[in-house]
């Protein structure tokens, strides 16, 4: 592992939170602490679905509960990094940083995303430059076809 | 990879004693006169060489924060090692390491665990005695280490004492990756009592 975005929650982490929302759901008053609770599990979840049910939960709780603002933000970034979503993630970063310009944590979260980014898109090049020597390859082998029938 | 295992150190204690502090002091050497709460739990990596050996530390840094304490239990799992941080100008935060003695005794799973006591903050005012952290070290069968994350002091020694002690504890931690041919606690793999509490040992 090399950094809190490849950290992932364990199923018993999110089966056990994700009971206790339920219950209290079920029971039509869920607080602040469990909705949030479940919510950091989702989005450290390695299923994309529970990750985007985790930002909602979130986004929700951003709105809703003004105490644990940061924490929210914070996670929301998170969340969206670990969806490829790193617009929507560095949004967040940079929402938190007007709060907190010196935050090392969030501050290193910025540059995970940015070094994912920049891996990326270098990845989309790699691959563009493996096609293109796979084409070359091809043309390649039709000329020696081509001269081989002469 | 160029070293032999990775060891997994947990960091905890109350809010605001400096554990963030005393990582970021160890694996950067800077120091952050205003550390903001810890968000949940966060993760540094430092590769160090304990006698000629290179381990790469997996450093968990988690909220000390009374709303994280649900939640951070889980990450005490398969911890090679834990810090416990209390802070020298604030007698409570002593008193409140108990708490993260019995937390550390439910939830981490390795047996013997090594366990190391830093009591932070040297650069300020003391209003806990040397001794009475060390008493309480002793008391849990735990390494005992005073730190300042401000000047430095004590910093690499807790996290060299701590590593040296993992190594040398049988059983504990495995040498990972298929570079490296070196077998250190395969063969020697056994069961073994509790050791963090069957040796005292003070710095």
């Amino acid at each position: 592992m090399e950094d809190v975005l490849d950290e992932v929650v364990s199923s018993e982490d999110l089966q056990k939170f994700e009971k206790i929302f339920h219950e209290q759901l079920h029971q039509g008053k869920v607080t602040h602490k469990a909705q949030f609770e479940y919510a950091w599990c989702l989005v450290r979840s390695k299923y994309p679905t529970d990750i985007r049910k985790g930002i909602l939960l979130l986004k929700e709780l951003f709105t809703s509960h003004s105490e644990g603002k940061r924490d929210y933000l914070f996670y929301l970034a998170i969340g969206n990094a670990r969806i490829k979503e790193y617009n929507k993630a560095l949004h967040y970063v940079k929402s938190f940083l007007e709060i907190e310009p010196a935050n090392q944590q969030v501050l290193a979260l910025e540059r995970q995303i940015n070094k994912r980014m920049e891996k990326e898109g270098l990845l989309g090049i790699a691959v563009a430059g493996g096609a293109v020597l796979a084409i070359g390859g091809l043309v390649g082998l039709g000329i020696a076809l081509a001269s081989s029938k002469k | 990879m160029d070293y032999v295992t990775t060891l997994k150190i947990l960091v905890i204690g109350e809010s605001g004693v400096g554990k963030s502090s005393i990582i970021l002091a160890f694996t950067t050497g800077d120091y952050n006169s205003s550390f903001p709460a810890t968000i949940g739990v966060d993760y540094k990596c430092k590769i160090m060489e304990v006698n000629g050996v290179k381990v790469k530390l997996g450093i968990w840094d988690t909220a000390g924060q009374e709303r994280y304490r649900t939640l951070t239990s889980s990450f005490y799992r398969d911890a090679h090692g834990a810090i416990l941080v209390y802070d020298i100008s604030e007698p409570k935060t002593l008193e409140k390491l108990k708490e993260w003695v019995d937390e550390l005794q439910v939830y981490s799973t390795k047996k013997n665990i090594v366990c190391l006591v830093v009591g932070n903050k040297l650069d300020k005012p003391r209003a806990v005695p040397r001794e009475q952290g060390q008493a309480f070290a002793q008391k849990h069968r735990m390494l005992f280490i005073e730190s300042s994350a401000k000047t430095q002091e004590g910093i690499n020694l807790a996290f060299e004492e701590l590593v040296q002690k993992i190594i040398e504890t049988p059983g504990l931690w495995e040498t990972g990756g298929a570079s490296s041919n070196i077998r250190i606690s395969n063969e020697e793999r056994r069961q073994q009592e509790s050791s963090c509490y069957d040796y005292t040992c003070s710095i």
